[in-house]
């Protein structure tokens, strides 16, 4: 079959479940509605695999038009997709794990009454984020950038009952909107300064410009505005645990292995540009670990199972941009698959966990559950030992070669890194531990109701369990499938900055030195989790119990939400009253004044037309006089 | 060409097929016939010939706007339903005169010589003068026809005098030798040259209703029947403006010096004229009649400042408004009617009015729907076509420098918001009184396929834009 074809059915499959499903909600019957939808994904999963098959092993991007878009001026702008080595790594992650979280979300949600729209959501978000992958420009990015905000907002809202849940998808709405405009600023400099925004035109006139021009440093540090507001860093990460109010499932395939990561896919798109600025990419480093230490920080307090997850994601995101800030984007791409694989694993489990519990979220009356909800257990422990970056499973190879390059870089950096994969390593034990270990201290009726999750959702934790173990064996250490793979990618990077991506000066005694070092930490990490929570049996504090200073500010975030709250929200509203005041008066006299003028011309100008032919003739003869007169006599 | 040869053929053949008794083969044999002939039409596509000792062209321009005539035609008879509600209706004779009047207008179209733009003109306006009277017993339709033909020969007269005298200086009736004529712009033309041009500007700026030469538009347009107002409000509108641009591009660029400001101004009186007097009608009929000056007043941003875009920016400009045209007074006629058979009273007034609409997205989403969607395109609201329509129109203006003119046009496209939203909010906001209106299978497709052009040329207006 023709490749533009199939490129075209990728998206379109998921936009047509969206369709079915949407246009026949309550229509289409309950027992088809998942099937549905669960398929669309996964016939876009097979089309996928077979283009990477048959992709050429070093081939150029394949550029497959489908129409004239929008043309202005000198400004085109085709509706093409670029499939390369990036955007099907993307596609297989994508469309696979969202196969899997499809049928895991048929056992979660078909209970639920708006089971039909749920599936349709889903389906509509995977073909935005199809369409961000896909793209062969950044405005075709930009609209899958836009509708997975869209479907984020309208997922986090799902239960729209709940006003705190409202609020909680009006924020994350908002503090992406602001990461929008720095993204839609960026494309603007990039217009005004290639002429156009096809990534291979753009990246190629690039090549030419000499290293630290300070345009692409504004286009730099301006998409990666856009990134931070997408991929919740500091200052933009607060919507993230906030966005926990969606559903288990949303959580894991927006919030956690695909939406979030479209900040490092953007950047890892731009490389050439974010090489050409070697400043964006030190602000890129700042940022990011500051997000890591930060998100990992607030993540050792908290109680609620989803919020851990979530501040885990923030933290992980943060390592994944670290590696960026170090050119090592293939490592940065590397740690956005396996985290895909299990931080999907984790909030998939934790869901389980939810659901066997009942809708508790709270670690505190958890406990001991391993006994009850045997498969969940075992793989939400694989998810964590994956995430803590302990070997042999993914987490330890893909976490290992950020440090490496970022070690290469600035000592100082890595052993923060080092000392946040401490810290991670320990409130994922810390979770596990309460969760799964110990007595059960929630209620007896809970008690009584503890059982295993169906077939639909423990096969997607099963398979993906296998992916967190395995996933490592992409990229070994030395030269992986990975790096090779994705050689071509960053092609123009090499070019303007062959130091970057020079052979490694490190030595491999070094670099086993390195791993040790953080396998050890992490371990030291899992070993004082052990001792706090199973020998000694600590529980969790009540969130009106006494706590230390230091302690009660990690407790409550650092009190970043109020910061926000008295320092922006609250001007910006007051400014709001103010004007309303001020613009009731002014601006609604102006405007009505205007429209009364308006009125009265109208009013004035329909008594021309009196309906007497003569008068018409009239008119008529009188304007042509008029024209001739201004063209023969009134010479100017 | 194909198709003035076929649709003359039709033509004939319906006025036969008018003897037998069914009227219901007329609706499907016209719909067939244009079919026929739009097949036709892009048969020659991207091949330039010359007809008939170079009376008549096809290229792909012209192919383009007889498309856009032939497609409109096609709503418009869609939606006529066979005059079944009419027992003294004629339908046999209106949809001949429809297919000779676009014999008309592709003659307008397509013409490489004065002769035949005056004869296409004139098929076209006899035709009209006849449809626009034919709801006989009617004395308003009476009354308009009457109108139309008075100021119509009126019009004429000046623009057949206009090219008798272009003759008299070049020696020509064809494009071709007027502008070679006119190339030698430097040394001084004959002043004949210039009054002639003048007034055949005059002539065919009174057939696309351009201010000050508009004041038949209103009462002609609200005096015909709503079907044939739609017909009138869209081809005819669309075959003059690609007569005055084959006009002007071909024979005039090397004098746009003398006639680029006086069409600036009357584009800029047409677009005041026709916004602001809108604002205070409340038929919804006469409403759209202004609204059609004001439409022709954008058409004529692009041929006022005639840069490389010009073309399409006609050509998109029309398709957008056309379809929205006809898709609103589709739904105007099925409210009309309901409110006719609800209230017993023929009286047009509120039948016509906004009231009428009140409440009606509520009971009929669909109608709603079609008639939000026009009056947004009309509105040049984005992500429809009437959107991206204005912007070529705005950026050919501001490729002149022509920005006292943009700016005119923008401030009035804020009038126009008023008076298209008012509708929109009768049928979404306020309550009233409408029940479900049934739709046949045919207007419902017309409509729904108006939607999806309106909004699919909107999200991606290159699609067009390739084709030429």
């Amino acid at each position: 079959m023709q490749i533009g074809l199939l490129c075209a059915l990728i998206p379109l499959l998921p936009l047509l479940g969206f369709v079915i499903n949407g246009v026949g909600f309550r229509r289409v019957p309950t027992g088809l509605v998942g099937g549905i939808a669960t398929l669309a994904v996964l016939a876009s999963f097979l089309i996928v695999v077979s283009l990477f098959m048959s992709f050429p092993a070093e081939g150029g991007p394949q550029i497959v038009p489908l129409f004239d878009w929008i043309s202005v001026g000198d400004l085109h702008i085709p509706f093409s997709f670029q499939i390369d080595q990036l955007s099907l790594l993307m596609l297989l992650v994508v469309t696979g794990v969202g196969t899997l979280i499809h049928l895991y979300s048929i056992g979660y949600m078909h209970h639920d009454e708006g089971f039909g729209k749920f599936m349709a959501f889903l389906n509509l978000f995977i073909f935005f984020m199809l369409l961000l992958v896909m793209g062969a420009n950044y405005v075709i990015m930009f609209i899958g950038w836009e509708g997975v905000g869209l479907c984020s907002y309208l997922l986090i809202g799902f239960w729209n009952k709940n006003v705190s849940y409202n609020n909680a998808a009006r924020k994350a709405f908002v503090m992406n909107r602001i990461g929008d405009l720095g993204f839609l600023l960026g494309i603007f400099t990039i217009i005004n300064t290639f002429g156009t925004v096809e990534y291979v035109d753009v990246f190629k006139q690039a090549t030419s410009l000499p290293m630290g021009d300070t345009t692409v440093l504004v286009i730099a540090l301006l998409l990666f505005v856009g990134a931070m507001g997408k991929s919740a860093q500091v200052p933009l990460y607060t919507w993230l645990p906030d966005a926990m109010a969606g559903p288990t499932p949303v959580s894991a395939l927006i919030h956690a292995a695909t939406m979030v990561t479209a900040g490092i896919y953007m950047v890892v798109r731009s490389n050439v540009l974010y090489t050409l600025a070697p400043q964006a990419l030190e602000v890129v480093g700042i940022i990011a670990i500051i997000t890591a230490l930060l998100a990992a920080s607030i993540g050792l307090l908290q109680n609620d199972i989803k919020k851990v997850l979530a501040y885990s994601t923030v933290s992980q995101l943060g390592y994944m941009f670290l590696g960026l800030s170090a050119t090592a984007y293939t490592a940065g791409m590397f740690h956005v698959i396996t985290h895909a694989f299990f931080k999907a694993l984790l909030f998939l489990g934790a869901g389980s966990v939810i659901h066997a519990m009942s809708n508790e979220q709270d670690i505190r009356k958890m406990g001991g559950l391993r006994k009850a909800l045997p498969v969940t257990f075992i793989t939400f422990a694989i998810g964590t030992w994956a995430i803590s970056g302990l070997p042999p499973f993914a987490g330890f190879f893909s976490k290992d070669e950020i440090l490496a390059h970022v070690f290469e870089h600035s000592k100082v950096l890595w052993a923060l890194g080092v000392l946040g994969s401490g810290l991670t390593s320990f409130y994922m034990f810390r979770l596990l531990f309460l969760t799964f270990f110990g007595e059960f201290r929630g209620t007896a009726e809970q008690k009584h109701h503890l059982h295993e999750s169906p077939a639909t959702m423990t096969i997607p934790l099963i398979i993906l369990a296998i992916l967190s173990a395995v996933g490592g064996a992409l990229n070994l250490p030395g030269g992986g499938w990975l790096s090779h793979f994705l050689e071509p990618i960053f092609e123009g990077s090499r070019q303007v900055n062959p130091e970057a991506f020079a052979e490694s000066t490190i030595e491999h005694s070094t670099e086993y030195v390195l791993m040790a070092v953080s396998a050890g930490v992490a371990l030291l990490a899992l070993i004082a989790a052990y001792v706090m929570y199973i020998s000694r049996k600590a529980v969790p504090a009540s969130d009106e119990a006494d706590r230390s200073m230091p302690e009660q500010v990690i407790y409550n975030k650092y009190y970043v939400d109020e910061l926000y709250e008295a320092a922006i929200v609250r001007p910006i509203r007051s400014m709001g009253d103010t004007f309303y005041s001020f613009g009731e008066f002014a601006v609604d006299g102006l405007v009505n004044g205007v429209a009364w003028l308006v009125k009265q011309s109208s009013a004035q100008l329909r008594r021309l037309q009196s309906g007497s032919i003569g008068f018409y003739v009239f008119a008529m003869v009188l304007s042509i006089v008029l024209i001739f007169a201004l063209r023969f006599f009134i010479r100017f | 060409m194909f198709p003035i040869v076929l649709l003359s053929v039709f033509a004939v053949v319906l006025l036969f097929l008018g003897f037998l008794k069914s009227r219901s083969v007329l609706l499907p044999a016209t719909l067939l016939f244009l079919v026929a002939a739009l097949v036709a039409n892009f048969l020659d596509w991207n091949k330039t010939y010359l007809y008939f000792n170079s009376m008549l062209r096809t290229d792909n321009l012209s192919m383009v706007f007889t498309a856009i005539v032939l497609l409109s035609s096609f709503l418009v008879v869609a939606l006529s339903g066979s005059f079944e509600d009419d027992e003294a209706a004629q339908p046999a004779e209106y949809y001949a005169i429809i297919l000779f009047s676009l014999v008309g207008a592709i003659m307008m179209i397509g013409y490489e010589n004065l002769v035949m733009l005056f004869v296409g003109v004139e098929i076209l306006s006899v035709a009209m003068y006849i449809l626009t009277g034919s709801d006989k017993r009617n004395l308003r339709s009476n009354e308009a026809a009457l109108k139309y033909f008075l100021m119509g020969a009126f019009a004429t007269g000046i623009m057949l005098f206009g090219m008798a005298l272009l003759y008299g200086a070049s020696g020509s009736f064809t494009l071709a030798g007027i502008a070679s004529y006119a190339s030698h712009a430097q040394q001084g033309l004959s002043l004949i040259f210039y009054v002639g041009l003048l007034m055949l500007l005059v002539g065919l700026l009174f057939k696309v209703s351009a201010a000050p030469f508009h004041f038949w538009t209103p009462d002609v347009y609200d005096g015909a029947p709503t079907i044939f107002t739609a017909y009138m409000s869209t081809v005819v509108k669309t075959a003059g403006f690609a007569a005055l641009l084959h006009l002007l591009a071909a024979s005039f660029t090397y004098v746009y010096s003398f006639w680029g400001i006086i069409l600036a101004v009357v584009t800029a009186i047409t677009l005041i004229a026709g916004n602001v007097t809108a604002v205070y009608q409340n038929s919804f009929k006469r409403m759209m009649a202004y609204s059609s000056i004001s439409h022709a007043g954008y058409l004529l941003i692009g041929l006022a400042a005639l840069s490389a875009q010009s073309r399409q920016a006609i050509v998109f400009y029309s398709l957008a408004y056309s379809i929205a045209t006809i898709s609103a007074f589709g739904v105007l006629m099925l409210v009309t009617r309901q409110r006719g058979m609800q209230t017993l009273s023929s009286n047009p007034l509120s039948n016509e009015s906004f009231d009428a609409f009140n409440g009606l997205a509520k009971q009929n989403p669909l109608l709603g729907l079609a008639m939000a969607t026009s009056m947004l395109s009309l509105a040049g609201i984005p992500l429809t076509a009437g959107f991206w329509g204005k912007f070529y129109m705005f950026s050919t203006a501001v490729e002149r420098g022509q920005i006292w003119l943009l700016v005119v046009a923008v401030l009035m496209s804020a009038v126009g918001i008023y008076y298209y939203f008012r509708v929109i909010i009768a049928m979404y906001f306020r309550d009233g009184a409408t029940e479900p209106i049934r739709i046949s299978p045919v207007f419902r497709y017309v409509l729904v396929a108006a939607i999806i052009l309106t909004i699919g040329l909107g999200v991606a207006p290159g699609l067009l834009q390739g084709l030429f």
